[in-house]
């Protein structure tokens, strides 16, 4: 792992095309010249009056970007699927009883299998979640999972996303622009669909409502507001689900319930998929400044009167410290070996493990603990020695926050750049819904680098999307 | 010993405010140390008012105002039945782990001239803890405090009111210190506070879970009644147990315990928002029936 040539999702090594790319290839030999050209700019103008954009943080622009869109697809065979969704459904259930576990008995660190220090002392995890029983006993109910391919049977999970993965709208614009562009590639093979998500969610949600909400429970989709770089996909995916859309001030709490305020009057509000972070959502139990949330929610919610999706104190089962010991949390809660394996992590906190990271760190991934969306993280291969430098010096002030991998050989997909069609690094995000059961859409969100040789696939740091496909048997 | 407690505090919301909601954690629970006889928590809207547990095992409450005009009052009245156990309050059921309080908070940090000569002390958890309560003391309120000021507390929070003598009155004072919670919220902080916090920070930093507990203390010749502060930290054989770092004993029957959580913002007895200038204690009785 790490220094072999990266595995080419669309080409064997001896250069005949693997059998899920079959219809493709043919498919990109009879298009006539310049025909992707002009799919691509017809991508462009589609996703401008989608209205599908994101606000890059710290950019002096400051303004709405269109996220680059890549015209070929990315395809993952039927089989290949069937092994991932297993491995990840096995992972989130796992996580799930992780999360309630360490929020009542914490038969877990009894039995001494993750240190206390590591969860009680961790600034992700939330007290004011201790005994709190949500519905269906359900935290995470939205999660997303990082996964990375370097080899024809070789997936690693890169980090699990339980506070408020975003990114699914653009798997959801991406199968509509892909439909618009090339509704005959669709004909020639079966692609499993993903257009069900908002209605998934909309079950998922439903599921978890509190008891005595009725069979219609009410549902809103909570917002920073407009300036949150994710506030088009909240827009989305209230009005894909059909939910109203609010922020901090359209909501109170009377009498431990929660309320809408509507032309009409109030009105009650038994779900709420919020994507606000945990410390803003209620200034009488968290960030006592906070604008964003409403006064009380947090214990009308404690009162079982209303569910929050997420629940607050999730973030947990994400930390980059936490996700060393999955494949163990596995195992102690479904008594079952991981079926997706972890990219080993190196602890920097251990003396011999730290020097040499300190020597090796040229090749090494450093990422910070709490960091996420690329800011705060380092590829040694492609960072100037200054970089590393610097890196150095942040690991010895403060082992502990970083966390250290080796560079993976992401895999490659065709992807369409100025010089034509070339290989580029991918990494896949599956998103899974969890309420009364499991539901995980086909595929998820492809990032691509967009650059030669980069392995960086956020959006933040230049990298685009992909449609993908899971074929049908 | 039998109590009578009368307490009344106010908060003004900005004039024009749409609402206002206020958490109480102002409802006592029985135990080892202490019987309910009777208590009433008053106020407008308290009867519409959702009461929970909140995760540390407190009882609290949640009243909404509507437009809320001028002043909101709030009047805690109530007898308890206290029993002198040197502080030992055992292992109540409904509570948290408490391993939980090894957990520290922006606010409990403490500095390692406070605990750093007990690190390797060979003495029992409780001898530990004695003389842990007894270097608190003496950092904060001896003649040699002046140089310690910031030992204890970060953000260079000063001990002005504390320093030196004994506070005749605990006077609920805005809080300050930390960023964010200057805005929104200001919090009562009676001086007992620094001492509840250094004792805390210290006990957690040699890996003893302790929290900060709020309640009544009946004054006598000396000293005033008060809404009062203090600790408590947990051992293993006798479970959790009292200490008063600043009245340097460990509570007694003139302790009436309200509250327990993580640091003096997390068992704020009265939190409001929008907060206005805060909380202001009106009166204050507790005597003897």
């Amino acid at each position: 792992m790490g220094d072999t040539t990266p595995f080419d999702e669309m080409y064997n090594p001896d250069g005949s095309v693997r059998e899920p790319y079959r219809a493709l290839a043919a498919w990109l030999e009879e298009q006539p010249d310049k025909a992707l050209t002009l799919m691509q700019s017809d991508a462009e103008a589609i996703f401008r009056k989608l209205g599908i954009t994101f606000a890059v943080y710290g950019s002096d622009e400051g303004t709405e970007k269109v996220i680059p869109f890549d015209v070929i697809p990315r395809i993952i065979a039927a089989q290949e699927w069937r092994k991932l969704s297993k491995g990840i459904e096995q992972r989130v259930k796992a996580l799930n009883a992780f999360l309630y576990d360490i929020y009542h008995r914490q038969d877990i660190l009894k039995a001494g299998r993750i240190p206390e220090k590591l969860i009680l002392q961790n600034s992700a995890f939330a007290p004011e979640m201790m005994g709190l029983e949500p519905a269906k006993g359900v935290y995470a109910h939205i999660i997303g999972v990082d996964i990375v391919r370097v080899g024809a049977d070789e997936f690693y999970v890169l980090e699990d996303n339980l506070r408020t993965p975003s990114g699914v709208s653009y798997m959801l614009e991406d199968r509509e622009a892909m439909m618009m562009l090339a509704p005959d590639l669709f004909q020639r093979q079966k692609v499993a669909p993903v257009e069900n998500y908002p209605e998934n969610l909309r079950r998922t949600l439903e599921s978890v409502a509190p008891a005595g909400a009725g069979s219609s429970p009410n549902i809103v989709v909570l917002t920073p507001g407009i300036y949150n770089s994710a506030y088009f996909e909240h827009s989305f995916l209230a009005d894909q689900m059909g939910a109203t859309l609010c922020e901090g001030p359209d909501l109170f709490v009377d009498g431990g319930k929660v309320y809408m305020r509507t032309t009409t009057g109030p009105e009650r509000v038994d779900v709420i998929y919020r994507r606000i972070d945990d410390e803003y959502i209620d200034p009488l139990t968290f960030r006592p400044d906070s604008m964003l949330g409403v006064p009380g929610l947090f214990n009308a919610y404690r009162a079982g009167n209303v569910t929050l999706v997420n629940a607050p104190g999730t973030g947990i089962a994400d930390d980059k410290a936490v996700y060393t010991y999955v494949p163990e949390i596995i195992e102690f809660y479904l008594g079952e070996k991981a079926l997706l394996q972890n990219v080993p992590t190196y602890n920097c906190t251990d003396e011999e493990q730290r020097n040499w990271v300190l020597a090796n760190i040229a090749d090494l991934v450093v990422k910070e603990v709490h960091g996420s969306g690329g800011y705060g993280m380092m590829v040694g291969p492609t960072s100037t020695k200054a970089m590393h430098a610097e890196f150095r010096k942040k690991i010895e002030a403060r082992p502990d926050n970083y966390i250290v991998q080796p560079t993976l050989a992401l895999s490659t997909c065709p992807t369409y750049v100025n010089a034509g069609i070339a290989p580029r690094h991918v990494d896949l995000r599956p998103y899974v819904l969890m309420g009364d059961e499991v539901r995980i859409t086909p595929g998820g969100l492809t990032r691509v680098a967009l650059k030669k040789g980069s392995l960086v696939v956020n959006s933040s740091q230049g990298g685009g999307t992909k449609d993908t496909w899971v074929l049908e048997d | 010993m039998r109590i009578s407690i009368r307490h009344q505090m106010s908060v003004t919301p900005p004039a024009g405010s749409a609402h206002a909601v206020l958490q109480l954690l102002l409802t006592p629970t029985s135990g080892a140390t202490q019987k309910i006889v009777s208590w009433n928590v008053e106020m407008a809207g308290i009867g519409e008012a959702a009461q929970f547990k909140d995760a540390f095992g407190n009882t609290a409450h949640l009243v909404n105002q509507i437009k809320p005009e001028g002043e909101l009052l709030v009047t805690v009245t109530g007898v308890v039945e206290t029993t002198d156990r040197h502080g030992v309050i055992g292992r109540p059921g409904g509570e948290p782990v408490p391993a939980l309080y090894r957990r520290n908070t922006p606010l409990t940090k403490a500095s390692v001239t406070l605990y750093g000569k007990f690190r390797n002390s060979k003495d029992s958890r409780l001898d530990v803890l004695h003389a842990l309560m007894a270097r608190v003391g003496e950092l904060l309120d001896g003649p040699a405090a002046e140089g310690q000021s910031q030992s204890q507390t970060q953000n260079g929070q000063s001990q002005s009111q504390s320093q030196g003598q004994r506070p005749a009155e605990a006077v609920l004072v805005p809080h300050e210190g930390v960023e964010h919670q200057e805005a929104a919220a200001k919090l009562p902080r009676p001086p007992a506070t620094d001492y509840a916090h250094a004792f805390i920070g210290a006990a957690r930093a040699l890996g003893i879970p302790a929290r900060y507990v709020t309640g009544y203390l009946l004054g006598d010749e000396d000293e005033a009644s008060c809404f009062h502060v203090w600790a408590e930290a947990f051992d293993e054989g006798l479970g959790w147990i009292g200490f008063d770092p600043m009245l340097q004993l460990c509570p007694t029957d003139r302790h009436v315990r309200l509250a327990a959580g993580l640091d003096a913002l997390s068992a704020t007895p009265l939190r409001a928002v929008p907060a206005g200038d805060g909380t202001i204690e009106v009166s204050l009785s507790v005597t003897v029936e």
